[in-house]
């Protein structure tokens, strides 16, 4: 574990390296995701002038759930993305054997080797609005709200990787990768809004079948001091059991792998 | 002039196929996001759950059949330096891109009308009550919509010519689009303001207007606003394209190639 932590910092760096050529990107990047934020913002405000409450959550719980999905988002955007055309490629070129012949785990050094760093502004402005939402709302959560937080943000945070780990390995069958991060994409916003708001099968179907409901329901619910010791348990079983699904099916693609080089 | 339309239809017929995954891909998940703000509604207000699924629905067809991806394929043709090949062709560019759309709207069509049929069946709110006359109204919106939509999105391509990053100014007009288009909700629902704006920009009569008179919300008097409005700016647009269109070549420096 440790290992993977000493490389995954090294990447981290060489990346940070990269990047920092760059660096007048960093303005367009800043006004993109605050760009982004203000009209997911807008967005809820307009749902709010009907109403004063959606799924029966108020106006600030539903920022607090949104800054929560703009922090998932935005480490997707910083880890997860960039690495997908990646594999893409290495599999058409036939790198990939130099991924497989490295001493390190090729689904770890494949999934998290490139990072985009600016997609951090993303992950900082949702962290902000969460604590607006919080201070809006006039609530602190306790100590134990937030070691529930903790676990189910992890466990998310394992889930979404699986989910992206399944849907990257179809790489080696399937040809258009944007078409795949579209479809991760499509699925994910359905976590914008709390997952009360959805009604009869489509709520047990992204519950249980797709597990959107513990992405940002869950934590977000934690911090406001509404969780039970069932749900998380739940959500940490979800999201082994997706990462071992993730992990057996990257072992059966490698093991269907011939090389596309000489 | 027709003749060279059948063969380059044909071409981009046969050029659609061979990304069939893909099309689906994107046709299907473009409606998520419809559903999501649809289900918001109807979670706001249950009594009306018929009405936002005849707003909704008809919603995904016709943001469907306006879609405009021009400006992706632009941007990166010309960054890429392939765009020449475009330009050298004796048939404007321009033509190529229309064919395509035609081509994919058809499409969409022959997949959605089905879709449409099959759901009005388990869905009383989808059946539609319209004469010939509000059927023609609803054509003629439509078309004016897809003109528009169209026309922005190949106005802000040729921008390519000066700019880099004109896909993610584009990005940033679709997302305003969302709230002036009528995509997040009816009109009656936003505030009021909104309504007004949205009478002197070009994104209401790409969206909204087609689904006001489709869903029967509308008086002689938006009619009347309506059809000038997207007239005035079917005009405006494609006049700026002849303009930047002679600008952007002279511009043009063939990057690769």
């Amino acid at each position: 574990m440790g290992r993977y932590w000493r490389i995954f910092k090294e990447f981290f760096r060489t990346c940070l390296v990269e990047e920092l050529e760059y660096r007048s990107e960093f303005i367009g990047n800043l006004l993109s995701s605050l760009f982004g934020i203000i009209v997911s913002i807008l967005m809820v405000q307009i749902f709010f002038y009907q109403t004063d409450q959606l799924g029966g959550w108020a106006y600030a719980d539903v920022l607090i759930l949104l800054g929560i999905y703009n922090t998932l988002q935005g480490l997707i955007d910083f880890a997860l993305r960039p690495n997908m055309p990646r594999l893409l490629l290495h599999i058409r070129m036939g790198t990939l054997d130099y991924v497989l012949t490295k001493p390190v785990d090729s689904m770890f050094f494949v999934s998290l080797r490139h990072l985009n760093f600016w997609r951090l502004i993303d992950v900082l402005l949702g962290m902000g609005l969460t604590v607006y939402g919080l201070v809006e709302k006039q609530w602190v959560p306790t100590f134990l709200d937030v070691v529930f937080f903790c676990v189910t943000i992890l466990s998310a945070l394992l889930i979404i990787y699986s989910l992206w780990m399944l849907l990257m390995t179809t790489a080696f069958w399937v040809i258009r990768m944007d078409d795949l991060s579209f479809l991760f994409t499509s699925f994910f916003e359905t976590t914008r809004f709390p997952i009360t708001m959805y009604k009869g099968w489509m709520r047990i179907a992204l519950t249980y079948l797709l597990p959107a409901a513990f992405l940002t329901f869950t934590p977000a619910s934690a911090l406001l001091g509404m969780w039970d010791v069932q749900t998380t348990i739940m959500s940490g079983f979800v999201a082994i059991i997706f990462f071992w699904l993730a992990r057996r099916f990257w072992k059966f693609a490698l093991a269907n792998y011939t090389s596309a080089s000489s | 002039m027709l003749v060279k339309y059948r063969a380059i239809l044909r071409m981009k017929y046969v050029e659609m196929f061979s990304y069939q995954l893909s099309t689906m891909v994107w046709m299907f998940g473009t409606m998520v996001q419809p559903l999501i703000t649809m289900m918001v509604w109807m979670n706001i207000y249950p009594d009306q759950g018929d009405a936002f699924i005849l707003y909704f629905i008809s919603l995904i067809m016709v943001e469907r059949l306006t879609s405009a991806w021009d400006v992706w394929e632009m941007d990166r043709q010309i960054r890429e330096g392939t765009f020449s090949y475009q330009i050298v062709r004796p048939f404007h560019p321009v033509h190529w891109a229309i064919a395509e759309n035609i081509v994919y709207k058809g499409l969409f069509l022959v997949v959605l009308v089905p879709c449409w049929i099959v759901l009005s069946i388990f869905l009383p709110s989808l059946k539609l009550q319209l004469s010939a006359g509000q059927w023609g109204l609803f054509l003629a919106a439509l078309l004016l919509g897809a003109i528009i939509r169209f026309s922005v999105s190949f106005l802000f391509g040729i921008l390519g010519f000066w700019m880099t990053k004109v896909t993610a100014l584009y990005a940033m007009f679709e997302t305003v689009s969302l709230f002036i288009s009528g995509r997040i909700a009816p009109f009656s629902l936003l505030p009021p303001v909104v309504k007004q704006i949205s009478i002197f920009l070009p994104y209401r009569y790409m969206i909204g207007f087609p689904l006001e008179i489709l869903t029967g919300a509308y008086d002689t008097h938006t009619l009347l606003v309506g059809f000038t409005g997207a007239m005035i700016w079917s005009v405006l647009l494609i006049g700026a394209i002849c303009w930047l269109w002679k600008a952007g070549l002279k511009k043009n420096q063939a990057v690769g190639g």
